[in-house]
């Protein structure tokens, strides 16, 4: 046992780079989310090698954007990322370990701050990287074909960044969605019931207004993002950036005033 | 140094504390007593600032836990065990605090050796045993080297090598000058190692007193007597703070009576009865235990009957 010292002002004290590096070490530091980022990495290569291996001139996938078709596991590897982002929030509140995280920042914001400057930094860094090296390997494949593209063109790096920022901000609100609700299977719902399947069934509706909102729903508008060529009824990536942002944002705000205001 | 002023927390209409006013010093351990339910765990929420009071407030220090540039280095807490992630070692759970303060892996490494968890600090959290789990709780409670902690049923599932050293280890702290709040519905626990008690009943504060003095109010100490010849007794014993009371005997024996006698000791009783050679069939000295003295107060909390004894005894004597 130390001795204590009362009277002496403590050393220590909270600063936001430590708040954000203590959630890194708690990122790094459980066995999910390495699962779930190695997976979501495995599947965006995988499919992509079989994209670009299977791929034959003219077939019908020839009026594919050629970023999108070398990226087609990204829709998959998203659902990794959606519940990394759940598991972040949510997860405490399962296990009882939000009481010591807040117990330790008391000011309680900062902590769902660099909760998600940690899950943004970690997974926009590993996205983009896996989305470079997917491109460049799946053209290994597709250099002879007609969806032969090289970094350099119109669009390309573009769509390459744009592919790993909606995967990091589509992730973001799942994970003030699952702050918002502090249950893993409850966040899991709400994502997979209002990101998922609500835009579907509005589709169905007979009226053109309805349509021109569902693009600004956070798929369709990651769909946009990550497309080199624009694609026929979606937005151009400018307004697909900036809806998507919002989207993140909104639900993050929301979250941040829960937080402050519930008990824990 | 904690205070609770006018502390209450409402869930709607019901009222799981109210209107909690108390002062936890320094240099001794303070028994936070109560039955289940009666709003020990949200009292401790409060003053970690985990829930907000409906009215009132508390402080720890001086001021409000929250306000705290380092609450670590102020208050240590053990809440409920299980606020760990069982996915994450000891080691990591405890650096992942250390980080938001600064705290080097040093002090980390310190308070693993101190709780005993040396061997298991690289193994997840998911293995542990209840009692792994309250030393891993008291390691993160002492990380910060805190002048007070607050601990919430810390010998919970503990074995006896487990409780000895929670008990050891509390009044160490005392004894280093550190304000330490333990709660506890177990009288018998909180008589070996708290100086001062809080007792709450239903949320409400029933008595904030020493261990001591709580047996006292209780009734005290008394001795009881049966003699033939209670009458001749009596009168030698009258004195001014002495009552003799006959009470009727259970099983009632021809030429024998019992007699509670209160404010003076079997010796002294012994002695009077020999000069004066009055025939005495028993002398036992009855202490009321500390289980029934606190019985006796929580009853009546559950009863919702008038307070019969409520009398909060301002901190006197040893405890202050």
């Amino acid at each position: 046992m130390t001795t204590p010292h009362p009277t002496a002002s403590p050393p220590y004290r909270i600063t936001p780079p430590r708040i954000l590096r203590a959630e890194w070490h708690k990122l790094r530091s459980l066995r999910s989310t390495w699962i779930t980022v190695i997976s979501a990495v495995v599947l965006v290569l995988g499919v992509g090698l079989i994209m670009g291996a299977t791929y034959t001139s003219g077939g019908g996938d020839s009026d594919v954007d050629t970023v999108v078709l070398s990226l087609y596991g990204s829709m998959l590897a998203q659902i990794f990322l959606v519940v990394l982002g759940i598991l972040m929030t949510a997860g405490e509140y399962a296990t009882g370990m939000i009481r010591s995280s807040l117990t330790a920042v008391p000011a309680r914001l900062p902590v769902l701050w660099a909760k998600a400057v940690a899950f943004a930094a970690t997974v926009f860094t590993v996205m983009l990287a896996t989305s470079v090296v997917t491109f460049a390997a799946a053209q290994a494949f597709l250099h002879d074909t007609d969806q032969a593209a090289s970094f350099t063109d119109p669009g390309i790096l573009r769509a390459l960044v744009g592919n790993a920022g909606a995967l990091t901000l589509t992730g973001l609100l799942a994970l003030g969605l699952g702050a918002l609700l502090r249950s893993v299977p409850g966040a899991i719902g709400a994502f997979i019931g209002g990101v998922m399947i609500l835009p579907e069934i509005l589709g169905m509706l007979p009226y053109d207004a309805v349509e021109r909102a569902i693009m600004y729903f956070p798929t369709q508008a990651a769909g946009a993002l990550g497309s080199a060529t624009p694609i026929p009824g979606t937005i151009s990536p400018g307004p697909a950036l900036l809806a998507l942002s919002l989207w993140a944002g909104t639900t993050l705000a929301a979250a941040a005033l829960t937080l402050k205001r519930r008990d824990v | 140094m904690i205070t609770a002023h006018g502390l209450t927390k409402r869930y709607g209409d019901r009222t799981v504390v109210q209107d909690l006013d108390f002062t936890v010093r320094p240099g001794t351990v303070t028994g936070f007593l109560g039955p289940n339910g009666a709003g020990k765990s949200t009292t401790m929420r409060m003053l970690l600032g985990l829930d907000t009071p409906t009215q009132g407030r508390s402080t720890v220090n001086g001021r409000s836990y929250a306000t705290h540039p380092a609450p670590l280095t102020q208050v240590g807490a053990l809440l409920e065990a299980r606020s760990v992630h069982p996915g994450r070692s000891a080691f990591n759970h405890l650096m992942a605090l250390a980080h938001t303060h600064g705290i080097p892996r040093r002090r980390v490494e310190e308070v693993i050796d101190l709780a005993g968890l040396t061997d298991a600090a690289h193994r997840r959290v998911k293995g542990f045993s209840l009692g792994m789990g309250q030393r891993l709780g008291v390691a993160s409670a002492l990380l910060g080297d805190p002048a007070t902690v607050i601990l919430d049923e810390p010998v919970n599932g503990l074995d006896p090598e487990g409780v000895l050293w929670i008990r050891t280890l509390l009044t160490s702290l005392a004894a280093e000058g550190r304000t330490v709040l333990v709660s506890s519905h177990l009288m018998s626990e909180m008589a070996l190692t708290a100086d001062h008690l809080i007792v709450i009943g239903r949320g409400r504060l029933l008595a904030d007193t020493t261990v001591a003095e709580l047996i006292r109010s209780a009734g005290g100490a008394s001795v009881k007597v049966v003699t033939p010849q209670p009458e001749e007794l009596k009168a030698h014993l009258t004195a001014p703070n002495v009552t003799v009371t006959v009470t009727p005997a259970p099983v009632p024996t021809p030429g024998s009576h019992e007699l509670r006698i209160r404010g003076v000791d079997t010796a002294h009783i012994g002695r009077v009865a020999a000069t004066h050679a009055i025939t005495l069939h028993e002398l036992t000295p009855q202490t009321v235990s500390l289980e029934q003295a606190f019985m006796d107060l929580t009853q009546e909390s559950v009863d919702h009957r008038p307070h019969r004894q409520h009398q909060p005894t301002p901190a006197t004597g040893a405890a202050a």
